[in-house]
């Protein structure tokens, strides 16, 4: 059977270029080796930031939440919008390596351990926001439910509270998800690597052979892990919406809000994988794994995903004429035309009608034009939230109460920083781990067989 | 009797400050070893409040007071129902005394002026100085602001004996309708008016609920007249240029030009005279007058003055003149004016009482004006200056300043420095009113006493000016009779009893009867002084000519006293700065106000920094875009732009005297607050207002409708009209999902809800409510400082404020329905005091993630301080938007003393926690306990909250109400109540509002 045929047969996607196993495994490891300038300088970068970010936290706590710019009626402002923000970003990666493992999907193998350790580490951040965000963040610990000598439970109707759940569940399931994944992937690398850092992948690969048995084994974890995964993608963002559907203010009170949120993520997901792996591709020489086919794909579930928001824009607009009720529709009068309406116009013109682009193939297969309309779509989507937080609560019920929020410094400190810390972890990752999965990558690859050199050429 | 004795005692060792050691918890020396009381000291048993009436000293009015104390420390201050003339109300500045009286700003001893500034020096020294120079350094002057009568006897007696002067000069003072009266009625007086008894009401610029002559007292008359009895109500019609808090509570405003309002009185005197009135020897001079040529000069229509005239006809009138709001160099003219309409309306002596005796007020500002003089001339050796700031609140042009300069030793008896006694040679540090000895006499047939509530602050060395004064007089030999002022004050009220008791019916032992009076507050007596029932002759010519306003720019300018600073004195006290100015609703800095139409004439916006100029000078101060004043005029309050005040008041604000050029009126001799025109010129800078107001406007929201006065008795009619578009009657959300239609209206026998599991009410339990009667509230703010003061709200700065940080448990939201300066006719502004609701179904509770907002079984949303994490989710779900978080640690921010005021009965608040209005529930638990303890219910009316002890209006009733036959059950019932919110978002509040009531015709009666 030829390459060509073997790929068809299968549906696969990478470049012609890799033939064999070796490739693979070279092309992937060398990535591991020593890293270059370049690398420290991000990585620099990130640390920095991360140094920063820690010195606003820790300026906070020692000050009071004060410093930040919220106020009476904003009482939540950049803190949970970065929140949902990395919350959403939370979910390509599940998306892409469980759904789209479950489903077959051929073009996941090069992006997905990308992406699931973007979840990871962007779970790892948004799961920062919600302790930033408290008053008493020494006291956070009593929305978990633990046994205590005053029979002091936390209060399970808040959507804190199922909030808590889903959030620590999704980090779980997913770190089990990930660190899975790659452990046949860690013994490959273990296996090139000399001195400490074999050491160090000798003990996380636990002491994977690559057995028949072990290989049986994985495949079963793997899928059952996956099915485990997918629920969570719709259920967690679910959840995090409820956040403020199950409130009564308006703009918030809408049963739309679980589709909405989930269609959201997948949408700021999946543009974030993309911002992500297009210079991850360039740097580290993985154009052969990582295609255009691969990014045009991903083009489309963002063209779906920004037209299913989109819709949800104008329904809500449209509901709040239609219920008639003042303060709804003052919420979403003051959101088009109010204070705000600058944050509302960069919301609808980057998820709206920027990736209306993406109807266009050429678009869709340019790496250049996608980098590009990814970061509108980063940026819309951190509008998206703080739209819906800021605005509403700045324009509630009672219009002696309304107000204007300004983020302060300290604010914009974090909210920086949490790319930072997001960044350093994941530059972090693209040295320690492979970034692409070998494994997975050498099923599509023809096996090596007898003849094969002649065969593939 | 031996009881009787030791109380006594005990009172005189408050009084006397330091001499004693009674109170052996305040004991001022460094305590060494914590040892508990083992014989505790009478009337303190530790946790339980004692309360003094006394008799308020922030203003001239003397209001009653009740002092809260706790284990020797005032904590509170409320209004004694049993005052005869305040009748249980307070205002801001009353409740506020505590911040004077803990201000970290009070001076810790005496000081002397040297080359390097002031140098502490000990009381002896400063006692032998000051007694020193009284007796050798030529004639004294005393100056002072208003005292209580006694202490005004002491003053005249010492400065009698020592050949001086004792000149009162109160910036507040009427002095123009004092000389009115005197012209009018030979009397040098302020009229008394009962403002209850009219039934129509005319202010011709009077701010008579903010600062004019007594407002607490007009508040609660004007709530009794003005609120709606059995479909009745008295109508209120303000003639002026501004609306002030005042005038936002008329039902029709005449935006009359500053300077007409005699040309108007006269002309509606002339009309009635007319009609068959009569103005006694001015009957023929006001029937020169003529409605269409005052209309004219006012700038306004003749039929709206041809209306007022009607009013006026139909008797039970009552018009109230120009106070210093509209005074400028016609106001003793303007004044008479008004008394002579009065007259002509048959008012005198039913609503408007002249008393044939000269009352016991300020001087003639003419004396200040002599005094000045006399200073200038250097008649004076010594100038002895206390509780007066004239450097401060005189215009620069009056020379008070050089004047004083000049004079060889300068005397200042003062809790804190301020722009006068900064200048003196000797400061004395004075005993705040809460602490020292003195009385009142708020109304003719009563005598009100001032005990200390609380022996002097151990930090501050201060001591009350009187007993230095009795000490000073001792040491140079002039024995006054009394060691104290305690003592003087005991001779000259049983000297009193002696002399008059039998003929004004209070006979007794006079230990007993001071007792009384000092248990109620006050003794009530028979006022034999005759009522003058006739104008006289007029003795002095006036001119009724329009006053002069000079200047350049086309827009006059108006001054005014600030409703919560007065004349600036208030403005060292954190409380009063936060409290969102009654009008503008701004707090901390200062504002000039301008018409929308003129602002957007002049291409201005509001928060553009102008300079304001005139001839005498200019102050930079931010707009205010202001409906209710003319568009040819701008005002700016006074009382800010302090310069050595204390760290509170100074760099807040300007002071608007600054602008004003030294004219002043020609009787009186009063400053003209209205003489000049000013020039705005934008200066490019813009700055955020640090204003509470969200909003001006309901934005159909509808949260305080109001009905019209003749819909009321049909709200049947109504309530169907309701039920058809679905928002009538509330509908209960079911557990099972879903809404069920529930036939409420709030009604006590409602609560709970039949299957109701919002809220877990024990059958035994009370249901806590309040009821909210809006057609009485004015707006003017008190409850929202007697709240600070009861629950330990700290107040954030001007920066925070800004922020919208303000920690406030309660606002007064002010919603414009109708306000046009263009023209006469209805205004109608609400005012909507916003509390925490405690609803029955509260979204409060289910989004706390920690149940730190819970339901109490008597029906309070209660907050957990130390439960709460600080999510604010409770704030964002509460559409009240009554809930206030702490940013910072504000409370530990609160400087010594002032901390000292800290109610030990309610939990201070620390950084990170969200906190809200708590119903008072440490009143609510007092109760209870007490009801306990004696095995019986809590009686309706036996809780009251903070916001409710100082209602000057009666706006509040707080109760049970599942009691059917408590207070706030049958308000609730009432056909005007409706609760916020409600029919929208099924929040089932416990606060009922009951509707505004006006004489116009209202869109949204319902709700």
């Amino acid at each position: 059977m030829t390459t060509a045929e073997l790929r068809q047969q299968r549906g696969t996607l990478p470049n012609p270029d890799v033939g064999t196993y070796e490739a693979v495994n070279r092309d992937v490891l060398k990535v591991l080796s020593r890293p270059g300038k370049g690398w420290w300088i991000l990585f620099g970068m990130a640390a920095t930031g991360v140094a920063v970010f820690l010195a606003c936290w820790f300026w906070q706590i020692y000050k009071g939440i004060g410093v930040s710019g919220l106020n009476a009626p904003v009482g939540w402002g950049v803190y949970i919008t970065t929140f949902v923000f990395w919350v959403g970003i939370a979910h390509s990666g599940t998306l892409i390596s469980a759904i789209l493992f479950l489903f077959r999907a051929p073009w996941r193998q090069a992006i997905y351990r990308a992406s699931e350790a973007m979840t990871v580490f962007a779970v790892m951040t948004a799961g920062l926001f919600p302790l930033i965000h408290v008053g008493r963040v020494w006291h956070a610990y009593w929305l978990i439910p633990y046994p205590n000598s005053r029979f002091l439970w936390p209060n399970f109707r808040s959507p804190l509270v199922w909030d808590v759940f889903a959030i620590t569940t999704y980090f779980t399931v997913s770190a089990v998800f990930f660190y899975l994944g790659t452990i046949p992937d860690l013994a490959a690398a273990r296996d090139q690597a000399r001195g400490l850092r074999k050491k160090f992948y000798q003990i996380i690969s636990l002491g994977w052979r690559g057995t028949d048995r072990e290989w049986h084994h994985f495949s079963k974890a793997y899928i059952y892990l996956a099915a485990l995964a997918t629920p969570l993608v719709l259920s967690v963002h679910s959840v995090v919406s409820w956040d403020f559907a199950m409130a009564i203010v308006p703009g918030w009170h809408t049963t739309i809000f679980a589709p909405y949120f989930v269609a959201g993520a997948i949408f700021s997901g999946v543009g974030l994988v993309i911002t992500l792996a297009v210079p991850m591709r360039k740097f580290f020489g993985l154009e052969d794994y990582l295609t255009v086919k691969h990014f045009e794909a991903m083009a489309k579930l963002c063209l779906l995903t920004s037209s299913i928001v989109l819709y949800a824009y104008l329904t809500e607009y449209f509901l709040a004429w239609y219920s008639g009720e003042p303060p709804e529709r003052g919420s979403f009068w003051n959101r088009v035309f109010g204070h705000y309406w600058w944050a509302n116009w960069i919301m609808l013109t980057c998820n709206g009608f920027v990736p209306l682009m993406l109807w266009f193939k050429r678009v869709r297969r340019s790496i250049a034009a996608l980098f590009v309309i990814s970061i509108f779509i980063n940026i819309g989507m951190w509008f998206e939230r703080y739209v819906i937080i800021v605005t509403s609560l700045s324009h509630e019920y009672e219009p002696w109460a309304w107000g204007l929020y300004r983020p302060s410094v300290i604010e914009m400190g974090i909210l920086l920083g949490s790319f930072a810390w997001f960044g350093f972890w994941f530059l972090l990752f693209t040295r320690l781990l492979p970034p692409v999965a070998i494994a997975e990558m050498k099923e599509v690859v023809p096996p090596p067989m007898r003849g094969s050199e002649e065969a593939a050429t | 009797m031996s009881d009787g004795l030791k109380r006594r005692d005990f009172f005189k060792v408050l009084g006397a400050g330091g001499a004693g050691a009674t109170v052996a918890g305040c004991s001022t020396g460094e305590i060494e070893r914590l040892i508990p009381y083992v014989t505790p000291p009478e009337e303190i048993t530790p946790g339980v409040a004692t309360w003094y009436a006394s008799t308020c000293g922030e203003c001239s009015s003397g209001c009653g007071v009740r002092v809260r104390t706790r284990e020797g420390r005032a904590v509170m201050i409320e209004g004694n129902p049993d005052h005869p003339v305040s009748k249980g109300g307070l205002c801001s500045r009353g409740v506020s005394a505590l911040q004077g009286l803990y201000n970290p700003d009070r001076l810790a001893t005496p000081l002397r002026a040297g080359p390097n500034g002031f140098e502490p020096i000990g009381w002896d020294e400063a006692s032998a100085l000051l007694a020193e120079r009284l007796s050798a350094g030529g004639r004294p002057l005393f100056l002072t602001g208003t005292r209580g009568p006694t202490e005004q006897m002491l003053l005249g007696e010492l400065a009698g004996s020592l050949n001086g002067q004792h000149v009162i000069h109160d910036a507040l003072d009427d002095a123009a309708l004092r000389e009115a009266v005197n012209i009018a009625f030979g009397v040098s007086a302020l009229p008394r008016y009962d403002i209850a008894a009219a039934r129509f009401l005319v202010s011709f610029g009077a701010d008579f609920l903010e600062t004019w002559i007594s407002p607490v007292t007009f508040a609660a008359d004007f709530a009794s007249m003005h609120g709606v009895d059995h479909g009745e109500k008295g109508r209120f019609v303000f003639v002026g240029p501004r609306l002030s808090l005042t005038g936002q509570n008329a039902d029709e405003w005449i935006p009359a030009q500053a300077g007409s309002e005699a040309a108007i009185a006269l002309a509606l005197a002339g009309e009635l005279v007319r009609r068959g009135g009569d103005a006694g020897p001015y009957t023929d001079m006001v029937a020169r007058y003529s409605l269409e040529d005052a209309a004219e000069a006012a700038g306004v229509e003749a039929e709206a003055l041809g209306a007022l005239a009607d009013h006026f006809a139909a008797g039970d009138a009552l018009a109230l003149g120009p106070g210093l709001a509209g005074q400028h160099t016609g106001a003793t003219a303007a004044n008479l004016a008004v008394l002579i309409l009065n007259v002509a309306a048959g008012s005198l002596g039913r609503t408007m009482h002249v008393d044939a005796a000269p009352d016991a007020g300020a001087s003639a500002y003419g004396a200040m004006g002599d005094a000045i003089a006399d200073m200038e001339a250097g008649e004076y050796g010594v100038a002895v200056v206390s509780g007066t700031n004239p450097a401060y609140s005189l215009p620069s042009g009056s020379g008070f300043g050089e004047a004083y300069a000049g004079v060889p030793f300068k005397v200042a008896f003062a809790t804190a420095l301020d722009e006068t006694s900064s200048l003196a040679d000797l400061v004395l540090p004075d005993a705040h009113p809460l602490e020292s000895w003195g009385d009142s006499m708020p109304a003719p047939g009563t005598y009100a006493v001032r005990q200390p509530a609380m022996r002097p602050l151990p930090m501050f060395d201060s001591r009350p000016m009187a007993d230095v004064l009795l000490d000073t007089a001792r040491r140079m030999g002039n024995d006054l009779g009394a060691g104290t002022f305690h003592e003087y004050l005991r001779g000259a009220f049983d000297l009193w009893l002696t002399r008059n008791g039998e003929a004004a019916g209070v006979v007794g032992d006079p230990n007993a009867l001071w007792r009384t009076a000092l248990r109620t507050g006050s003794v009530s007596y028979a006022d034999a002084t005759p009522s003058i029932d006739a104008l006289q002759s007029p003795t002095t010519a006036v001119s009724f000519d329009a006053p002069d306003i000079g200047g350049d720019g086309e827009l006059t300018l108006l001054v005014y006293p600030s409703p919560r600073f007065g004349d600036g004195t208030h403005a060292n006290r954190p409380w009063l700065q936060e409290l969102p100015d009654p009008v503008s609703k701004i707090m901390w800095h200062a504002w000039v106000e301008m018409n929308p139409a003129t602002v957007e004439r002049m291409g201005l916006r509001e928060g553009d920094i102008v300079t304001v100029a005139t001839a005498a000078g200019s102050v930079e101060v931010p707009v205010w875009a202001y409906p209710g004043i003319r568009e040819d005029a701008v005002a700016i309050a006074m009382g800010g732009g302090h310069t050595d005040y204390g760290q509170y008041a100074n760099g807040n604000g300007v002071n608007p005297m600054g602008l004003l050029n030294g004219a002043s009126d020609a009787h009186s001799g009063a400053v003209a607050l209205v003489s000049t025109r000013a020039t705005v010129t934008a200066t490019g800078a813009w700055r955020r207002l640090t204003t509470n107001e969200g909003s001006e406007v309901q934005d159909d929201r509808n949260v305080t409708p109001a009905v019209a006065l003749a819909a009321l008795g049909h709200a049947g009619e109504e309530a169907d009209h309701e039920a058809e578009d679905g928002h009538g009657q509330l509908r209960e959300l079911q557990e099972g999902g879903g809404f069920r239609t529930v036939d409420t209206e709030g009604r006590a026998e409602d609560f709970p809800l039949p299957g109701s599991d919002f809220g877990t009410y024990g059958e035994d339990h009370p249901r806590w409510a309040m009821a909210m009667d809006l057609d009485k509230c004015t707006g003017c703010g008190a409850c929202i400082t007697a709240c600070q003061a009861e629950n330990n709200i700290p107040w954030v700065g001007e920066m925070q404020a800004t922020m919208g940080r303000e920690m406030h448990w309660m606002r007064l939201e002010r919603y414009y329905e109708t306000v046009d300066a263009s023209h006469s006719g209805p205004v109608d502004i609400r005012f909507l005091p916003m509390l925490c609701q405690h609803c029955n179904n509260a979204p409060c509770e289910p989004v706390c993630p920690v149940f730190a907002a819970y339901h109490t079984p008597d029906g309070l949303n209660a907050q957990a301080y130390n439960r709460c994490v600080g999510t604010r989710y409770c704030a964002n779900n509460c559409p009240y938007k009554v809930r206030v978080f702490n940013w910072y640690r504000y409370t530990r921010e609160i400087p010594e003393p002032m901390n000292w005021q800290f109610n030990p009965d309610v939990t201070v608040r620390d950084n990170g926690v969200m906190e809200k209005c708590t119903f008072c529930v440490q009143r609510i638990r007092e109760a209870g306990n007490r009801a306990a303890v004696e095995g019986r219910e809590v009686r309706d009316g036996e809780v009251y909250t903070a916001c409710q002890s100082v209602c000057p209006s009666d706006v509040i009733s707080f109760g049970n109400i599942k009691d059917h036959d408590s207070q706030v059950a049958a308000l609730a019932e009432d056909e005007r109540t409706y609760r916020v919110l409600d029919a929208l978002i099924n929040t089932q509040p416990a606060v009922h509002y009951l509707k505004k009531v006006t004489f116009h015709d209202v869109e949204g009666g319902g709700h």
